[in-house]
């Protein structure tokens, strides 16, 4: 364990190399280039290697080409980038490639503001890619929390082999906080399971075991595996067929559904005694935490409830936070998770509180937000 | 149980050529490409409707595999015979 | 059922149960697969490879599905992305013999601008990029490479552009190997390849093939016969000839040899130390 001091970036870059990374591929782009930078500096000192490419489709290709290879691999990015990726993402996950993209999230659409921050990119983020599937997406909210769901976010697609997302933004990213950093040992890391030696008899790479998760063959160990990008059947041999269709792509969804419970992370506060339950997440869940504890002090009955986890949510665990009478969705963008919040409480009165705000929004503006609801 | 690949199989003097009857979709290029003729269009209909070559001139052959070479379905090959 | 027992010399390089292979009667693709499984069968056979160390990456397209008719680690991605796929394999495991099939659209079209930076850099992989001048797998439009004037589907008055010379613009970058051959010079596939399998950093071979079904018959060639004996009319073998001379065109006639043989210190050995 060691106390330092850094910003959002540079504990992503950390929480990278606790969780065991091996291989960066990514392309510049404000505001995300530190974590590049910073790794371009110490993934070579923990053996890794990391390629600046040619843009982010190439890098996340590379990636997912660099997981196979055996190596925990990652790439961060921000919307414009992070949009070119979409295809690459449906590659990862039909494949079941484990690999963590970051996208540290700025004002869109296009160009937008480069340098300010955003949480517009939250639903683009589940959905990025064509098909069905499911990415899980972490969201953490301080320096300290985009360490340790980096390696969360790690630890996720290893278990599942799957890619997962963590969204940061502009204001996490240059944020500079205390950092607790853990060595090997202190924290659990998770790497993918592989197959033991090869048998010379053909072997299926895409054969699940009970928890639906295939052991991963990875790349020059002998297994022939056929890493394919078609609709595959177990050997990875294109089938185009309903059976064949609905098994893989209801299997590698219900993959991550069946650990709901590792995948799925919450912060509840002050929910026993809630009458208004503020639902917020990332930097903004900074202030509206701060304009919680301010409702209190007025004497209203505020309860606080923070999602770590954005994507795949647990609506039982949701719905059993609190039995708010109002819920209150505070975001920076024009009201999305707000969605999901609204048809997991449809027997509640839920409004979206969204902010739109360039920088960090103050907990004076989610006052001003959440007022006309109470 | 294992499939059997049927072959229609030549040899005479120094050299064997098979085709594997299956495999042929009778484009024709073996024996545009045989310098010598060895090999001529048969009346055999494969499982896919293709008629594949047969090599009728065997005992003309002189193992140059350019039929094996420019073959795009891996459906004709030549041995030497000792 | 397909045939699965090993009969031809080669088809213990292929993965038989998909053996025939999808593409048409008369297709190059084929020729070349079979030129490209002898000249590898012949270095493993040399013990200077190790089969279970061989990697195939292909794009998307007739010549990317190449990769998953042959019995090695394979990879059939996404349409454009085989060579950032294989530097993220070959940089993370550099053990890895990468081999990227694509056809001229997705190497040179779509994924042009990879081809561009992976030849830049050196990279330790061979992309083996199949001219058929047409978009085969899609029926038909018009290509980088399609040459000016011919019509297609998506060029019904003929195609106003000027095609892509990969040979002229990968020989131009920082690439070790360069060489064209024909799918109607099988042997030359072959020794090219061969040849490459023995070196390090970024090989380039562009293979000019025939489509007889989607090219050949919109040009006035009837069968994969007339396909392959008009292309092989057109092939010129020069003694390693210069980039100016790596001329494809179909009026004036297609230069194949080894345009470019560089022994630069590849991208994998300047991150090892081994050289700079």
């Amino acid at each position: 364990m060691k106390k330092t001091f850094a910003s959002g970036n540079m504990a992503i870059a950390e929480g990278a190399l606790t969780a065991g990374l091996k291989f960066y591929a990514g392309y510049p782009i404000t505001p995300s280039s530190e974590i590049m930078e910073y790794l371009a500096e110490k993934l070579p000192e923990y053996g890794g290697v990391l390629i600046q490419m040619e843009d982010e489709i190439a890098s996340i290709n590379a990636v997912i080409g660099a997981s196979w290879a055996g190596a925990k691999a990652m790439t961060a990015t921000s919307g414009p980038g992070f949009s070119l990726m979409a295809e690459a993402i449906g590659l990862a996950t039909i494949t079941e490639t484990p690999l963590v993209v970051v996208n540290v999230m700025r004002a869109g659409p296009s160009t937008g503001v480069p340098t300010k921050t955003s949480q517009s990119d939250v639903l683009q983020a589940r959905w990025m890619s064509h098909g069905d599937y499911i990415v899980p997406i972490y969201s953490p909210w301080s320096v300290q929390e985009a360490y340790d769901l980096t390696i969360k976010a790690f630890n996720t697609a290893e278990l599942l082999r799957t890619p997962v997302v963590v969204l940061s933004d502009a204001v996490i990213a240059h944020l500079w906080e205390p950092l607790t950093l853990m060595e090997r040992g202190e924290v659990e890391v998770i790497s993918r399971k592989t197959p033991g030696d090869p048998t010379g008899e053909p072997y299926p790479p895409y054969k699940p075991d009970p928890d639906l998760v295939p052991p991963m063959p990875l790349f020059g160990r002998g297994f022939k595996v056929l890493v394919e990008s078609l609709i595959h059947d177990e050997r990875g041999f294109y089938s185009p067929r309903d059976d064949g269709y609905r098994s893989l792509v209801k299997r590698i969804s219900l993959k991550v559904l069946k650990r709901l419970d590792y995948v799925y992370e919450q912060d509840a506060r002050f929910t026993e005694d809630a009458d208004v339950l503020l639902v917020s997440y990332g930097s903004t869940a900074r202030s509206t935490y701060l304009a919680t504890i301010e409702l209190r002090k007025q004497g209203v009955k505020a309860g606080f409830l923070r999602l770590k986890t954005l994507w795949p949510l647990d609506d039982d665990r949701i719905r059993k936070t609190s039995n708010a009478r109002k819920i209150i969705v505070v975001e920076n963008n024009i009201g999305k998770i707000y969605l999901d919040i609204d048809r997991i409480f449809k027997d509640r009165e839920v409004y979206p509180s969204p902010v739109l705000s360039l920088e960090l929004p103050t907990p004076r503006d989610v006052l001003e937000a959440v007022e006309p609801w109470l | 149980m294992e499939a059997q690949p049927s072959l229609l199989s030549r040899t005479t003097g120094k050299y064997r050529v098979s085709v594997v009857i299956d495999r042929c979709k009778e484009c024709g290029i073996c024996i545009f490409v045989c310098p010598i003729k060895v090999l001529v269009k048969s009346s055999v209909l494969n499982k896919y409707g293709y008629h594949p070559p047969d090599p009728v001139n065997i005992d003309k052959c002189i193992g140059c595999r350019l039929c094996e070479y420019n073959c795009p379905d891996f459906a004709i090959y030549v041995e030497k015979v000792v | 059922m397909a045939v699965t027992r090993q009969i031809h010399p080669l088809d213990k390089h292929l993965r038989l149960e998909r053996i025939p292979t999808l593409y048409c009667p008369g297709c190059g693709l084929g020729i070349a697969l079979g030129a490209l499984l002898r000249a590898l069968d012949k270095r493993i056979s040399e013990g200077a490879i190790n089969p279970d160390k061989v990697l195939w990456v292909g794009g998307i397209g007739c010549s990317s599905r190449m990769v998953f008719y042959v019995n090695y680690d394979a990879a059939h991605v996404i349409h454009g992305r085989a060579i950032p796929f294989a530097l993220g394999a070959v940089l993370a495991n550099p053990d890895l013999l990468a081999i990227v099939t694509g056809g001229d659209g997705d190497i040179a079209g779509i994924g042009g601008n990879h081809l561009i930076h992976a030849a830049r850099r050196n990279i330790d992989m061979i992309v083996l990029m199949f001219t058929n001048f047409v978009y085969a797998m899609t029926g038909g439009q018009v290509a980088p490479t399609t040459p000016r004037g011919v019509s297609t589907t998506t060029t019904p008055r003929g195609n106003p552009e000027y095609p892509v010379n990969a040979v002229k613009l990968v020989g131009s970058l920082n690439a070790n190997y360069v060489a064209r051959a024909s799918v109607t010079t099988p042997h030359y596939i072959e020794q090219f390849f061969y040849k490459a399998l023995g070196m390090r950093g970024f090989r380039f071979i562009e293979v000019v093939s025939t489509c007889p079904e989607i090219y050949g018959r919109h040009i006035g060639l009837r069968d994969p016969v007339e396909m392959y004996s008009e292309l092989r009319k057109r092939i010129k073998y020069k003694h390693k000839p210069s980039l100016e001379e790596a001329e494809i065109d179909w009026e004036r006639g297609i230069v194949i040899g080894e345009f470019v043989e560089r022994s630069n210190p590849s991208l994998i050995e300047i991150l090892k130390g081994v050289r700079s």
